[in-house]
């Protein structure tokens, strides 16, 4: 059933799309969250532009990725941009609305302390709104680089370059489905979505100390 | 800075103050407007702004630091007008206290009480002492208390750390919403006290909200009555709004039983205490006997030989021979000290079940005793206690 000569075989490959995946997802995440950040700290600011901002990255959602590429490659070519911009995109729903859901999670009765005791608006930003949305803004990155690590195997549509783990996805399945390639596929980036999934897990515990303070006590 | 700021009051002075919400489709009298609202807050006295929702007590109070913009008049702290300051640098010099506390919760309690002298660039370890200090002060043990996050604490002592973090920077002058308005009765009596103590070192001038005419009258030294519509109806002391309300409004407001509510302004230390017959144990009984006899009132008070209570012996069980021992005596009347209010004297003498009530020294030792019909005394509409003349008079500026 499973072709161990094969996989022998192909274990540089495999460890090289793996890194390859890793590499397109964190960078998609990377682009994705600086993005939404800015997006999000100006709808935070400007309350009348959150709709827009928020509709504009719902529809760029919908826009099915297969199509994408194929107009991308008309202007930027089979480059890594024509790669990533799907990508990016994607990420943008998740985390533009989590941002500001994590800003507007912010207890009035903290801002209002936070403005009696004499913090700058940047202050208050920084020091008090933007830790206390923490756990939601990184709620939206765990969900936004498990799905990422999900869409990056597609990206093996536009050439043999790219596509991470995708490749052998995708190669495997020309092969008449040879399957013992397209589990070396989808195995490892089942595992890496896992993987980033209890490191954000991981690191949440670690950022936000106060909340499970809180949800401790909420349990007792 | 803040090191020559300490132990000083400020005056807070509203002259002719006035916010108005009003816009096209709602002409007059929104709720939290304040109309023309001139007073004096003397320094280092606690000025309760009480009335009811929507009397713009509130927005009186945010007016002063600057959390809300008057429409006309001005404010003036120590003769400087608010408007003139730099908000966020003039918020940083006035202790805020709020209802729901607004603690941050992903900061320690140690973190959340230096917060003011974060902002005021103080060294660290200034700040961690100054934290410490304030935790001890409102009475949670710094060492227990300093890492705690906020989700880890009572309600109480969510409040508490309210106040320490207000008085973080040492501001001459306090705002406090609301302060004890999120915490159950017994535990808003507990932190009235505790803070009424505190303000008695600390002298702070400080700028109290409530809805509750009680709290207003525990807390004030002056208390400024308002209406909807942002009236002033009376700023006087809490004794005189009782004794002689400003307004048909005042009188409701202040309640049917504003006699009583007198009984909780006065404490035991101003009352004239009655002398009573008393003798120690192992006195000669006989010699006693007579002059409990000779006396109009048939009780002996017997005392252990450090002058304290020890119990009432009644006239009738004092033997004509031997000496006084100290099991004749029945230990049933309250022991009252200076500073319990009229009103817990009577409500201690009521659930005992006796007329007279002992009162002692901190040591215990006797001062005299204190009887019912002195406490009715003070109920008569004649009786005006000095506490009125003595108080800071004069509203307005």
């Amino acid at each position: 059933m499973i072709d161990w000569v094969w996989l022998a075989g192909h274990l540089d490959a495999i460890v090289y799309r793996t890194w390859q995946h890793v590499y397109l997802a964190a960078l998609g995440v990377a682009i994705g969250f600086a993005i939404s950040f800015v997006l999000a700290l100006v709808a935070a600011r400007y309350r009348l532009l959150y709709s827009p901002i928020s509709a504009l990255a719902g529809i760029l959602y919908t826009i099915p990725s297969l199509a994408l590429f194929a107009a991308l490659i008309s202007i930027t070519g089979f480059s890594v941009v024509t790669a990533e911009v799907p990508l990016v995109m994607y990420t943008l729903v998740i985390l533009v609305r989590n941002i500001v859901a994590g800003l507007d999670g912010v207890p009035a009765e903290v801002l209002e302390a936070a403005d009696g005791m004499g913090y700058t608006r940047r202050q208050r930003l920084w020091r008090v709104e933007l830790p206390l949305a923490v756990p939601l803004i990184v709620a939206g990155l765990r969900l936004a680089t498990v799905s990422t690590i999900g869409l990056v195997t597609i990206t093996a549509t536009i050439s043999d370059a790219f596509g991470g783990l995708g490749y052998f996805i995708l190669d495997g399945y020309h092969r008449l489905t040879f399957l013992t390639e397209m589990y070396a596929g989808a195995l490892p980036s089942i595992l890496l979505a896992l993987g980033a999934d209890l490191l954000f897990v991981r690191v949440q515990r670690r950022v936000t100390p106060w909340a499970q303070a809180r949800a401790l006590e909420a349990n007792s | 800075m803040p090191e020559q700021a300490a132990h000083r009051a400020a005056i807070v002075e509203y002259q002719h103050v006035s916010k108005s919400y009003a816009t096209a489709k709602l002409p007059r009298s929104a709720p939290g407007a304040v109309n023309d609202l001139s007073l004096t807050v003397p320094a280092g006295k606690i000025c309760v702004l009480v009335g009811p929702s929507g009397c713009g007590k509130t927005t009186s109070l945010k007016m002063v630091n600057r959390l809300i913009e008057p429409t006309s008049g001005r404010i003036l702290i120590d003769g400087a007008d608010v408007a003139g300051r730099d908000a966020t640098e003039l918020r940083r010099e006035i202790g805020y206290v709020i209802q729901q506390v607004g603690l941050f919760p992903h900061q320690t309690v140690g973190a959340n009480v230096a917060v003011v002298p974060r902002l005021l660039g103080w060294p660290a370890a200034r700040q961690r002492e100054r934290a410490e200090e304030l935790l001890a002060l409102v009475g949670l043990d710094p060492a227990l208390y300093r890492d705690r996050f906020p989700a880890q604490l009572s309600g109480g002592e969510r409040q508490r750390v309210g106040v320490a973090r207000a008085l973080a920077a040492d501001p001459p002058l306090m705002l406090m919403d609301e302060p004890f308005g999120a915490v159950d009765p017994i535990v808003r009596e507990r932190l009235q006290n505790e803070f009424l103590r505190l303000q008695a070192e600390l002298a702070k001038t400080i700028l109290f909200v409530t809805h509750d005419i009680d709290e207003a009258i525990k807390m004030g030294d002056l208390v400024a009555v308002m209406q909807a519509g942002g009236h002033l109806e009376q700023f006087a002391p809490p004794a005189e709004i009782l004794a002689a309300p400003a307004s048909e409004f005042v009188a409701d407001f202040v309640g049917a039983d504003r006699g009583l509510k007198r009984l909780s302004l006065t404490r035991v230390g101003e009352m004239a205490l009655q002398p009573v017959v008393t003798a120690r144990a192992g006195d000669p009984a006989g010699e006693a006997r007579a002059r409990t006899f000779a006396d109009p009132f048939p009780y002996l008070l017997l005392l252990d030989p450090s002058d304290r209570p020890i119990g009432w012996v009644n006239q009738r069980h004092i033997p004509g021979t031997g000496t006084l021992a100290p099991s004749l005596a029945t230990p049933m009347s309250p022991l009252l000290d200076r500073r319990t209010t009229l009103k817990d004297a009577l409500s201690m003498m009521l659930d005992a079940d006796v007329q007279t009530g002992i009162v002692v020294d901190r040591a215990g030792r006797l001062r005299g005793v204190l009887t019912v019909e002195a406490i009715a005394a003070v109920l008569r509409p004649s009786a005006d206690p000095e506490v009125i003349a003595a108080g800071t008079s004069g509203a307005g500026s």
